[in-house]
């Protein structure tokens, strides 16, 4: 078999196993990917932020507000050596808010920075207002003390457990 | 000469003989991969110290449970295997099976590093010259065979990727995905992940242009879907180097206007998109003649 036959031979092969492993993973399989990112247009989406709200009169620290007007000092993420879209893939994507994954963010954060300082975790929504327009609102959803988590009294339990 | 016969020809029929400086660019071209490999097995390894919890399985964590790699030193482990294994097979030192473990362990790396959500996309290339390394150097002896299996494999999956990623997305959205207010939400979404990773954020030029101009915004969309649905054109040997250059410039579109970086997309596009060994042996005359000078 010439060089050229026995490349494009195998060449089909591992394209029938990555076909085989992407169908089966909904596109990605690392390294195989269909590459569906932005795939979907148009649809909301939601992020996450953390503020030092540790000086924050304890009335708005609750208050679902806009970025233009968040409670608080920024945490940079890079200060902290997390990675954001870590973070926020984690804060978007739990549904089940147990005392396991509260840790779990805990300690993704740092412990040590919560002796001193409250942190709050908000999660941002984007989407399309009419036809013009970009909404973005930030919801407190986490506040991380030294010694407790409190969950916003404004939410239902609904929102940090499905059960 | 039929399409397939076509495509096979302009994937693994060159070059016909390894000279000097295609022997260097091979060498160049897999020294980048294993750098970037062990720099990957480190960032990730180092990284997954922290995590402590699965909240998104990837890839083989679907059918195992990956939290055997949290919460104690096997990610530092694997990354010293990986590193050691590559060195090995970078100088072709042992078995020929060799960039195949790495590439196993890579993937171990990779879905304990990423259990926490994000799928990233900007280490894709990386690997895919790995499992190329893998399959060439297992599968052929010859250094000729060799060169042509890995450096035409890997410029397939490149144009395939760049095609299914526009494919994706006139399935997942239709025409109107090139819609300008479409990139008004992910410029939104991309500008809160800047300002939670710095803690502060400005928009760019290219940003604001798009943010009061749909037509712009648009004409953006429409240049990046192009873009990659001609990439599979790499794989023509006399087309590569233009559409190297087009993929370059929409990486780079992207990172302006959605500060998103593929600096390791563009650095393999650079060494694969363009014919180094055949330019060089072509014009090796001349720059002897400017030593001379």
């Amino acid at each position: 078999m010439s060089v050229q036959k026995k490349s494009i031979k195998i060449t089909l092969i591992s394209l029938l196993f990555y076909s085989l492993l992407v169908a089966t993973h909904e596109g990605e399989y690392w390294p195989f990917s269909i590459y569906p990112m932005f795939s979907k247009a148009g649809n909301p989406w939601t992020r996450a932020l953390v503020r030092d709200v540790s000086n924050t009169n304890p009335d708005e620290l609750w208050e679902t507000t806009t970025l233009d007007n968040l409670n608080g000092n920024p945490v940079s993420m890079k200060s902290i050596g997390v990675d954001q879209i870590d973070y926020s893939n984690f804060v978007s994507k739990t549904k089940e808010w147990d005392e396991k994954r509260i840790l779990a963010l805990r300690n993704m954060l740092g412990e040590r920075y919560l002796i001193t300082q409250d942190w709050m975790i908000f999660k941002v929504h984007g989407k399309m207002i009419g036809n013009d327009s970009v909404v973005v609102e930030t919801v407190p959803i986490l506040l991380f003390k030294s010694d407790t988590t409190l969950f916003n009294p404004n939410l239902s339990s609904n929102y940090y457990s499905s059960e | 000469m039929n399409l397939g016969s076509l495509i096979t020809d302009n994937l693994f029929g060159k070059p016909d003989n390894l000279t000097k400086a295609h022997r260097f660019y091979f060498k160049i071209f897999e020294l980048y991969i294993v750098y970037e490999t062990i720099n990957l097995a480190w960032e990730w390894g180092l990284y997954t110290l922290k995590i402590s919890d699965v909240v998104l399985p990837l890839g083989i964590a679907n059918i195992i449970d990956i939290s055997f790699m949290h919460d104690n030193y096997l990610p530092v482990i694997n990354a010293l295997a990986i590193s050691l294994l590559l060195l090995f097979s970078f100088f072709r030192i042992g078995s020929k099976w060799l960039y195949a473990v790495v590439f196993v362990l890579l993937h171990f790396q990779y879905v304990a590093r990423f259990s926490i959500g994000e799928i990233p996309h900007s280490a894709n290339l990386v690997g895919m010259a790995i499992f190329s390394f893998a399959v060439g150097v297992a599968a052929f002896k010859d250094e000729l065979h060799r060169y042509r299996f890995i450096i035409g494999f890997t410029i397939f999956y490149i144009g395939l990727g760049y095609f299914s990623a526009s494919i994706s997305k006139l399935i997942g959205t239709g025409p109107n995905w090139i819609d300008g207010r479409h990139l008004w939400l992910w410029i939104a979404e991309k500008s809160t992940d800047i300002l939670s990773r710095e803690g502060q954020f400005n928009y760019n030029f290219v940003q604001v242009l798009a943010l009061n101009s749909i037509p712009a915004a648009t004409l953006m969309l429409f240049i990046g879907i192009a873009t990659e649905f001609i990439g599979i054109l790499i794989w023509f040997r006399k087309l590569r180097p233009y559409i190297a250059l087009a993929l370059i410039g929409m990486h780079f579109g992207v990172m302006m206007s959605m500060n998103i970086r593929f600096d390791s997309f563009m650095i393999e596009l650079i060494i694969l998109g363009f014919p180094f060994p055949e330019l060089y042996n072509k014009y090796k005359g001349h720059l002897h003649y400017f030593r001379r000078v």
